[in-house]
């Protein structure tokens, strides 16, 4: 629970975080063919940071902030109340509606994994934290979320050692 | 005297004694229907086949659907448009804004009761949503559209309704018609068999029946109709022991569920609760008086006034019903015209809300957790992944472009062209999903949409060619001895097998091209490239591949199955593509969300799983690929047809002799593969390129999909490369410049003259080209 409150708070501060956010204009992704149309709810366009190999990313470039739409975060609010509750079947249903209308979302699998953990379901809950980490990438404190996720349901299934590492790359995503 | 007396008793005492037993066993054959009649009224309360319902559609600000999207929408649901809003299941629409009365709703996981939404839009989508007292809504679904149920063998369907669901206007009107004496009599009617007998020596036949509600009811309990003394004794009977047990309420609620209204195929339509769906895709609550009197006139012979097939008999049964309601005063003079004047509303069945194949993903799935009787007889409610847009469209596309291929068929057949006479019309099935929440969102299962025959989608079990490839490459790429940019050679092959034969693919083009880079040669589908890298990475490794991502069986471990000799159903295909849109993540495709019993519990879930099968690295690579198959391989046809804008990445497939045609390919948001080929596994004129491909693309670009855009590996980068030779080059130089992703420090060496240093600026590099074109 203490852990799941850090996550609440770090999805939080992000939100605040976003809201506060006004980078300069993004560059198109430097993508062929054509250009991706965002989904409903889905964030902004980000850069897709293609950094050349020798080259660190440009410090001038935000790093990406994935927010969730006005729809999911009313789901997202529902389905913490419903967990809360221990109706976790209700709780993963209400995060599933979510997830059809921001399918790449990282906070998204991010909450469903937090009910999967909730629920004693850990396998489900490390799977949900990998999807995380594949979509997060270029947002250091969702990647940070999704490995700290990770560390938890290792955790939770007695792979402590597994769960140092998940946790030290949680840390290395956010330098602090 | 004492003789005649005795003479008396001898003949009087046995008649006595036979009629005493006959009537002992009278009486015992009566409390035997009593029992049958009161056992069968009891049990037939509860017995209600599975109803299965589409998935909800979710309205929130921001949703891509115009104003004419909402009314489409609505319209489906069968909301009817009006000044006033009334009662629910109505709607105003002024221009952009809607303001619904939405019915109560039941989902999986909660119930809305019925309330008032406005809705704002704009050319693209919903703007706002407001609930009656202004205040924001920030996401709501409509109700689920019920798309069928699951009944038994002897195909009996029906939607239970409660005596408060019935519009009072029903019973009265039935009374009125079919039995006027319901109220007061115990179960048959004397007067009206009267009635009838003195009708039917007039009309010198059968013209009318003396039967009361209650007799009707017993009589469709037992499915006899034969007219013999017997069964009209029985019917008495039991009717008259009915009524002795049950009020008329509960037998006039019984009589409502039970009748019989109507057929559709193997379907038996009982019940006003299922007819006013079937007749009018809405509630019985909401039913009009031109509509029940239409029910009304039905009752007395559902095939001879099928409203579908006999508009003109069944208008004028229904405005003599309307004459009669208004001559016993259950409604006046004025309604009665104003009713007679309305058309009959029948719903056409061709607009969806019949999908064989999707109710038949639905059932197996079942099957595995539920008895037969449970999904027939206990009412459960079934929520499904079916989406009535995609599934329309599906459909639509299926058809359309089938017809058009076998039009050019028949064109090559007349010019002596073909590789075949075959006259058998082309079939063909499709699946659609949403893989990242491992929906199944559509399922065509051939041709004849709504005909419930042989169902591709789920049992045509075909050879998957070339869509085979995509996993030899993936198996390659994960050995990371490989990237895109990897030369293989594209050379004869002769393998010799274990039986001493030997195997010698050749190339769809009979041609063989050398040395090519892993993008060209899974782009242009070369076998022998192919078959070459796949006995490198090892048989087993591309089994293990595919067993990950989703194959279920087992498949011979021959180089053969590098060109695709693996067998799969189209759904089995959509499985291991959509593997590989999510990502490297399976999860396993689903048509069924949650089974609610009859009383509301939530009896059995099946949430989203996922499950990492891949590394993201090499998946992505891949799917890059795959994204320039669209661009520059063999899917390129398509570009024609989809929006200039839309990434998506596919792979055609074609099995030997172009016996089978097939198309996987995803968006950002959907995953659809299409089979095209004859139910006698003839060869076709067509390559997975020009058959399958033809479907695929209309149909991704008719549904409202999202560009693929992954967001990229941090160990990727993006080279641009020679398609033909693989070389690195700078974007401005070269020939047929692709973009590939190959992980950091693997990238292939520079064209010579072609390199292009990073540090030079655009300025230089301009300057480079233009003296370039000044060169030449």
């Amino acid at each position: 629970m203490g852990l799941r409150t850090v996550v609440v708070g770090a999805v939080a501060s992000l939100l605040v975080a976003c809201q506060s956010l006004t980078g300069p204009p993004v560059p198109p992704p430097s993508r062929p063919p054509g250009t991706p149309q965002p989904g409903p709810g889905t964030p902004e366009p980000q850069p897709q940071p293609t950094p050349e190999p020798s080259q660190p990313p440009a410090p001038t470039q935000p790093p990406k902030q994935f927010r969730l739409g006005t729809a999911s975060s009313a789901l997202v609010k529902q389905a913490r109340d419903q967990t809360t509750k221990g109706d976790f079947g209700g709780a993963t249903a209400t995060v599933e509606r979510a997830l059809r209308i921001e399918p790449n979302n990282p906070l998204l699998w991010i909450e469903l994994g937090q009910v999967h953990l909730a629920e004693g379901n850990a396998p489900q809950a490390e799977s949900m934290g990998r999807k995380a980490v594949a979509l997060s990438t270029g947002d250091p404190n969702t990647q940070s979320a999704s490995w700290r996720l990770i560390g938890d349901a290792l955790r939770a299934r007695g792979r402590t050692l597994d769960a140092t590492e998940a946790y030290q790359r949680a840390n290395a995503a956010t330098p602090r | 005297m004492a003789r005649s007396r005795r003479g008396w008793r001898r003949f009087v005492l046995p008649v006595l004694g036979v009629l005493g037993v006959a009537a002992v066993g009278l009486a015992i054959y009566c409390v035997y229907l009593d029992r049958k009649v009161t056992h069968q009224f009891e049990g037939r309360r509860w017995t209600l086949p599975a109803q299965v319902f589409a998935a909800p559609l979710e309205l929130y600000a921001g949703l891509p659907l115009s104003g004419d999207g909402v009314e489409e929408e609505l319209t489906r649901l069968q909301y009817r448009e009006v000044v006033k809003l009334e009662r629910p299941g109505t709607f105003r629409r002024q221009g952009a804004r809607f303001e619904v009365a939405l019915r109560p709703a039941s989902f999986a996981d909660e119930s809305r009761p019925a309330q008032i939404l406005s809705i704002a839009t704009d050319d693209a989508a919903i703007t706002s949503l407001r609930d009656s007292k202004g205040e924001e809504v920030p996401i709501l679904r409509l109700e689920p559209l019920l798309i069928g149920s699951i009944f038994p063998t002897h195909g009996e369907d029906r939607i239970i309704v409660q005596p408060e669901e019935v519009p009072p206007l029903l019973p009265a009107a039935l009374k009125a018609v079919e039995d006027r004496q319901f109220d007061t009599h115990h179960g048959v009617d004397p007067t009206a068999i009267a009635r009838a007998i003195w009708a039917n020596i007039r009309a010198g036949g059968i013209a009318q029946g003396g039967s009361t509600l209650t007799q009707q009811l017993v009589r469709s309990y037992f499915l006899t109709t034969d007219q013999t003394f017997t069964r009209k004794f029985r019917e008495a009977v039991m009717a008259i022991a009915l009524e002795s047990h049950f009020t008329k309420a509960d037998l006039m609620n019984a009589y409502i569920n039970e009748i019989y209204l109507g057929q559709d195929g193997q379907r038996a339509v009982h019940g006003f609760g299922l007819a006013s769906q079937f007749y009018f895709g809405k509630p019985l609550s909401e039913l009009e008086l031109s509509e029940i009197a239409l029910l009304v006139a039905v009752v007395r012979g559902p095939s001879y006034y099928e409203p579908r097939r006999r508009p003109e008999r069944v208008r004028a049964r229904r405005d003599l019903v309307l004459k009669i309601l208004a001559e016993r005063n259950v409604i006046t003079e004025a309604e009665a015209k104003a009713a007679s004047r309305r058309s009959l509303g029948v719903v056409t069945r061709s607009s969806g809300g019949y999908y064989p194949a999707y109710l038949d993903f639905v059932r197996r799935t079942l099957r595995r957790d539920y008895r037969e009787e449970d999904l027939t007889e206990a009412g459960l409610r079934i929520y499904t992944s079916l989406d009535p847009r995609a599934q329309e469209k599906a459909e639509r596309t299926l058809e359309h472009e089938l017809g058009r291929l076998d039009q050019a068929h028949a064109a090559a057949v007349r010019k002596r062209a073909a590789k075949t006479d075959n006259t058998l019309p082309l079939e063909g099935a499709v699946v659609v999903a949403t893989p990242q929440s491992g929906d199944v969102i559509a399922i065509v299962g051939g041709r004849r949409v709504g005909y419930n025959g042989f169902d591709r989608a789920l049992d045509a079990v075909r050879p998957m060619g070339s869509l085979v490839k995509p996993f030899v490459y993936l198996t390659a790429l994960q050995t990371k001895r490989y990237t895109a940019a990897s030369i293989v050679q594209d050379e004869p092959i002769d393998v010799r097998l274990r039986n001493g034969t030997h195997w010698k693919p050749v190339n769809f083009t009979k041609e063989v091209y050398g040395p090519v880079p892993l993008v060209r040669a899974l782009g242009e589908s070369l076998n022998l490239a192919t078959v070459g890298l796949g006995l490198d990475v090892g048989l087993p490794n591309v089994t293990k591949t595919l067993t990950a991502f989703g194959l279920t069986r087992k498949p011979v471990e021959v180089p053969a199955m590098l060109l695709g000799s693996v067998n799969v159903t189209p759904i089995e295909a959509a499985q291991l593509y959509g593997s590989l849109a999510n990502g490297g993540f399976r999860s396993p495709l689903r048509a069924v969300r949650a089974v609610i019993s009859a009383d509301g519990k939530a009896l059995r879930a099946f949430p989203l799983e996922v499950d990492q099968v891949a590394d993201a690295e090499s998946v992505y690579q891949l799917n890059r690929m795959l994204e320039l198959v669209m661009d520059h391989g063999t899917g390129r046809a398509a570009r024609a047809v989809l929006p200039p804008s839309l990434v998506v990445a596919g792979k055609s497939g074609t099995s030997s002799d172009q016996r089978d045609s097939w198309f996987a390919g995803f968006s950002g948001t959907h995953l659809a593969v299409v089979w095209v080929g004859y139910d006698d596994n003839s060869p076709t004129e067509f390559t997975g390129s020009s058959g399958a491909l033809a479907v695929w693309s209309r149909l991704m670009g008719s549904l409202n999909t999202n560009s693929r855009s992954p967001p990229m590996p941090e160990s990727i980068v993006d080279v641009p490369i020679e398609f033909g030779t693989g070389l690195r080059v700078d974007p401005a130089c070269g020939e047929n410049v692709v973009t590939v992703a190959v992980p950091t420090g693997s990238e292939p060496p520079f064209k010579p003259g072609c390199g292009a240093p990073n540090d030079r600026s655009i300025v230089e590099r301009a300057g480079e080209w233009l003296r370039d074109i000044i060169r030449h």
